[in-house]
């Protein structure tokens, strides 16, 4: 039922929203500030499969695009892309470990970094140079990795609780 | 029954929808320059967001506070001991009053500010900071409710912040000076030398148009407030900090340090427009 997955969708993205602009909006890591609905999409990603992995990097991102003023639809490509790939990348693993949703959360948040800011430059926006752009996307990479293990376990729940329920039919 | 690569069909599908959904809106967005559809639909969403926003802010101040203070541990270690000293003396009275003395701090300055600018303003509280890592802004509890419009000029009591870019019904997002996507028209107050004030994302930079201009650490920059011009005259902006040696060959550029801590921004002037006649 797509309404479960509505619902899922929207409270991730309010909380992950006021979150980030809140809490996390000053508590920086050397500067750089984690990207929570990026951590939120990459979970959905591992825990739920491509499909939901690239809606929610398309849900997620445009609402931080519209939200924060920056421009429009950069954000929710370069989610939509990292949370297909992460869903794909996880289907591949037969044996996942503890570890695995922390690396590819972490690798999630540098590519995010670089594409967009590769993106900014494309479209001619006024972005952070090379030397900038790379530490924001390692420290970016580390903080999203330090965050993995308190929010990825949330959003699995979440994930498995808001799971559309199958209809067999004789 | 659905066969397996039919589910996987239906995923590639469903991708390269959304791909082209986002291309779609980066190519609208980029030809409506801010007054398109998707701007309104911001500005409706961080209407939803300010009450929510103005929330967690109160009940995660001290947990953001602390985190701040980690990133400044290293510089501040030779320092330790000293303050070690200081503290013991002083962290009971501190502890309690300590908040108090700053806001009450701010709001002097705030006030002072007012009273000089003789324009219609209305005080506001930074309420939020954006998280992206390519912009600098925050977000402050007033919005169009107020009277505050897209563009108006902010100010804190040290001087000059930024200028609205979006304006919700309760809340508004502010772009600050020190963004790299902000220009402000300034003058040098000891020779009225004229040039453009750019953000550098930590810092400000100012062009002056004057190749030969004089030009000294420590000289004043304010607000050159053209008549189209978004800011007043003679709001102040910064100190300089910087000469660069050496001739520059079309203009002089030289480093400006903003007057107004950014780390610490609390409460804020939003410049509505020319005073009231008494």
């Amino acid at each position: 039922m797509i309404w479960r997955r509505a619902l899922l969708l929207t409270l991730l993205t309010l909380t992950g929203l006021a979150l980030e602009t809140s809490l996390f909006g000053r508590a920086s890591l050397a500067g750089t500030k984690p990207q929570l609905l990026l951590l939120a999409t990459i979970a959905l990603a591992i825990s739920e499969g491509p499909e939901l992995g690239a809606t929610a990097g398309f849900t997620m991102g445009l609402a931080t695009d519209l939200v924060l003023g920056l421009p429009k639809g950069v954000t929710a490509l370069v989610y939509t892309a990292l949370g297909y790939l992460a869903g794909m990348l996880r289907m591949q693993v037969l044996a996942p470990t503890a570890w695995l949703p922390i690396v590819m959360e972490a690798a999630a948040a540098l590519l995010a970094t670089l594409l967009y800011g590769a993106i900014a430059v494309l479209l001619g926006e006024a972005a952070a140079g090379g030397g900038a752009l790379a530490r924001h996307a390692a420290l970016g990479a580390l903080y999203n990795a330090l965050l993995t293990p308190f929010v990825y376990p949330l959003v699995r729940a979440l994930g498995g609780r808001f799971r559309p329920q199958r209809v067999y039919r004789a | 029954m659905i066969r397996l690569s039919d589910s996987k069909r239906r995923t590639r599908l469903l991708l390269a929808l959304l791909l082209t959904a986002s291309l779609v809106i980066i190519t609208v967005d980029f030809r409506t320059e801010g007054d398109g559809v998707l701007d309104t639909i911001g500005r409706a969403a961080v209407t939803v967001l300010g009450p929510l926003q103005e929330g967690l802010r109160k009940i995660f101040r001290p947990v953001g506070s602390f985190f701040t203070g980690l990133g400044r541990v290293p510089s501040l270690q030779h320092k330790i001991e000293l303050l070690e000293r200081q503290n013991a003396l002083l962290r009971s009275n501190q502890e309690q009053v300590g908040d108090v003395f700053r806001e009450n701090a701010s709001l002097r300055q705030l006030l002072a500010m007012r009273q000089r600018l003789d324009l219609r303003t209305l005080p506001s509280q930074v309420i939020g900071v954006t998280p992206s890592n390519f912009e600098r802004s925050v977000f402050i509890d007033a919005g169009t409710r107020d009277g505050v419009r897209k563009g108006m000029p902010v100010v804190g009591g040290e001087g000059l912040v930024g200028r609205v870019i979006a304006a919700g019904a309760s809340s508004a997002e502010v772009l600050l000076i020190v963004d790299r996507s902000s220009d402000v028209a300034g003058r040098l107050t000891p020779t009225g030398e004229t040039g453009v004030v750019q953000g550098s994302g930590t810092d400000l930079r100012l062009e002056l148009l004057n190749p030969y201009a004089k030009v000294a650490v420590g000289d004043q920059v304010v607000t050159a407030g053209y008549d189209q011009g978004v800011y007043p005259a003679g709001i102040p902006i910064g100190r300089v900090t910087r000469i660069p040696p050496g001739r520059q060959s079309l203009s002089k550029v030289v480093s400006v340090q903003p007057l107004v801590d950014f780390s610490s921004l609390d409460y804020v002037l939003v410049i509505l427009g020319e005073a009231a006649k008494r």
